[in-house]
């Protein structure tokens, strides 16, 4: 991914300030498995994920415009993103309550006797506890672990400082932890 | 020092366990851990929470996305000439997209064996020219996990464990980097030596031998692999345990432990202790013929002296019927059982009159080599992780 993310050079992103649709879809296809990845985990439906990262895109292709370059174009990126997903998450609140999440499993109940299955549950508990989280938990979570930013990233992308970043990463952690204690156990893990 | 044990780490958990903390504060954070077990018990939940996290899958964007977005971009589009994408242009992009997708096709099909982005440590070149792989290094190199780090009679070299120590690899070693991670370091030494001095929470360093594995509880030490597969452990600063699935042997500084394939650790002992009982000592943990081993315990009690109650209370721990008693006994001539423990009790291991006894034999062992003093509170700390917090976190992080 990182080779394909240095493509997306300055050249790239002023041929899409001006519209052009090539330099866009080398904007799209370099970043839509991220874009899509956060929309899903915050919203904890994949329909409505697509429909989120179509929108996030869409909006891209126009706001790229006002793109100066004051900061990375990644951090402007995902500054949109947050934001699209929160508006999403306030709109959504208003019609129904959150919480179409897959039903959470608790993994460590099943004992699968293949390690694979055992990761993919955990894999899946996380997902559901993850979304579980309130958004300033979950965002910084998902911008760390998702996207591989660093802590000052994270920081510009959320517009709070780094100190901030790692109180609520921290507290994101140890709220994951606690509603999945019943993993912490060597078995779960099938190693 | 005082402030170190005054001022929580809680806060900076994550920040720490993610490398985002200077080296100084990263050395301060884990004096603290060691000495504190309120944090400590913070550190585990938030270590299971970043383990928890790091399973979240990168999902892959669904195909149609594009074909949905197209028309819409279409309505959004004013057609407008552009000024940069001429139709070579356009050929060189569609060439570019494909190469990026072969690119990332790539990096996908190989990332377990060649990925250039493997994690690795840096190594810088101490004496003559070390290797990593079949390339000598100049001055710095990166060790990538899988690769090997070779010396020969002329050269060292040392690795930064990422923010957490560094290790010297000396003359004729061959080391291996297992796993780097924010919850694990492993490296492996099949020959040769290595001196090891690393800042962290105790179970973050590991190196694997061929005949046991060495962990880390906040340290310093050079352990050695003998051409036979053995392996001594020597420990200047802090607490290692050499263990296997079936043994383990705590080892303090001041004190050494062997090891040999096959068998695992045996019992660690203080390197002032007589030559004597050293030699019946490796008899007692090595040796296959009861009657040779006791035989050999005989001496180990004979040569005993107090400060060896480390090494007899790890002996009585393993033991069974006539040995035990004599172990007991000896111990105790040294430090009577607290009241309210009684001989009967401690044979048969009760937990609390061996808790309670333990606790007044450990003061004792922390007295190491130069006569310098562990700080009590360091010590007490490394008991309580010793009796409780080591095993829980030991179980969080299964290998």
């Amino acid at each position: 991914m990182v080779m394909a993310e240095q493509l997306i050079d300055e050249r790239v992103i002023e041929a899409c300030q001006q519209g052009d649709r090539d330099a866009f879809r080398l904007l799209f296809e370099t970043y839509k498995d991220k874009v899509f990845s956060i929309a899903v985990y915050s919203s904890g439906d994949r329909a409505l994920a697509d429909d989120i990262t179509q929108q996030i895109f869409l909006k891209l292709f126009t706001a790229i415009r006002q793109f100066r370059g004051d900061s990375e174009f990644t951090t402007w990126l995902y500054r949109l993103v947050v934001n699209a997903c929160l508006d999403e998450r306030r709109r959504r609140r208003r019609l129904l309550p959150w919480g179409e999440m897959v039903a959470m499993k608790k993994a460590g109940e099943r004992k699968p006797q293949e390690k694979h299955y055992a990761r993919l549950e955990i894999s899946e508990a996380v997902q559901a506890a993850i979304g579980e989280l309130k958004p300033k938990f979950r965002l910084p979570i998902l911008l760390k672990y998702i996207e591989g930013l660093s802590y000052d990233e994270i920081a510009n992308v959320m517009g709070c400082s780094k100190g901030t970043v790692a109180s609520r990463l921290n507290r994101g952690h140890s709220q994951l932890a606690k509603r999945l204690s019943h993993l912490n156990n060597p078995e779960v893990w099938g190693d | 020092m005082i402030r170190m044990f005054v001022r929580h780490v809680t806060k900076d958990i994550s920040a720490y366990c993610h490398g985002e903390l200077s080296s100084d504060e990263s050395k301060q954070f884990a004096e603290h851990l060691i000495a504190c077990a309120k944090c400590r018990t913070k550190f585990e939940e938030v270590k299971l929470g970043i383990k928890l996290a790091e399973q979240l899958p990168r999902l892959s964007a669904p195909d149609h996305l594009w074909n949905d977005l197209e028309p819409l971009l279409e309505k959004r589009t004013t057609v407008r000439p552009s000024v940069f994408w001429t139709w070579q242009s356009r050929v060189a992009a569609a060439a570019v997209l494909l190469l990026a997708s072969l690119g990332v096709f790539w990096i996908y099909k190989n990332r377990s064996s060649h990925d250039v982005r493997r994690p690795s440590l840096l190594v810088k070149r101490l004496d003559g020219a070390p290797k990593i792989g079949s390339e000598q290094i100049s001055n710095n190199g990166r060790l990538a996990i899988g690769e090997w780090l070779e010396t020969d009679g002329g050269s060292r070299a040392q690795i930064d464990v990422a923010s957490i120590g560094n290790v010297d690899v000396e003359e004729n070693s061959r080391v291996r980097l297992l796993q780097t991670r924010d919850d694990e370091h492993r490296l492996e030494l099949v020959r040769g030596k290595m001196s090891a001095r690393i800042w962290a929470p105790p179970r973050l360093f590991f190196v694997d031998t061929p005949s046991a594995v060495a962990a880390d509880y906040g340290c310093a030490y050079t352990l050695e692999v003998k051409d036979d597969g053995g392996s001594l452990l020597h420990v200047t600063s802090g607490w290692v345990q050499m263990e296997t699935k079936d043994r383990e042997s705590m080892v303090p500084a001041g004190a050494s432990c062997e090891t040999r394939p096959g068998v695992g650790p045996g019992t660690a002992y203080f390197d002032d202790a007589s030559p004597d009982f050293r030699a019946a000592l490796t008899k007692v943990d090595f040796e296959h013929d009861p009657a040779v081993r006791s035989a050999a315990l005989t001496s180990v009690l004979d040569h005993a002296r107090p400060r060896d109650t480390i090494t007899l209370w790890y002996l009585f721990k393993g033991s069974q019927g006539k040995d035990r008693e004599r172990l007991y006994d000896k111990l105790a001539t040294f430090v009577p059982p607290p009241p309210g423990a009684t001989r009967e009790g401690l044979l048969r291991s009760d937990e609390t009159m061996t808790s309670q006894w333990l606790a007044l034999l450990e003061p004792t062992w922390t007295n190491y080599g130069g006569g310098k003093m562990v700080p009590k509170k360091v010590a007490d700390a490394y008991f309580k992780v010793r009796n409780g917090l080591s095993r829980r976190m030991k179980d969080m992080m299964p290998k």
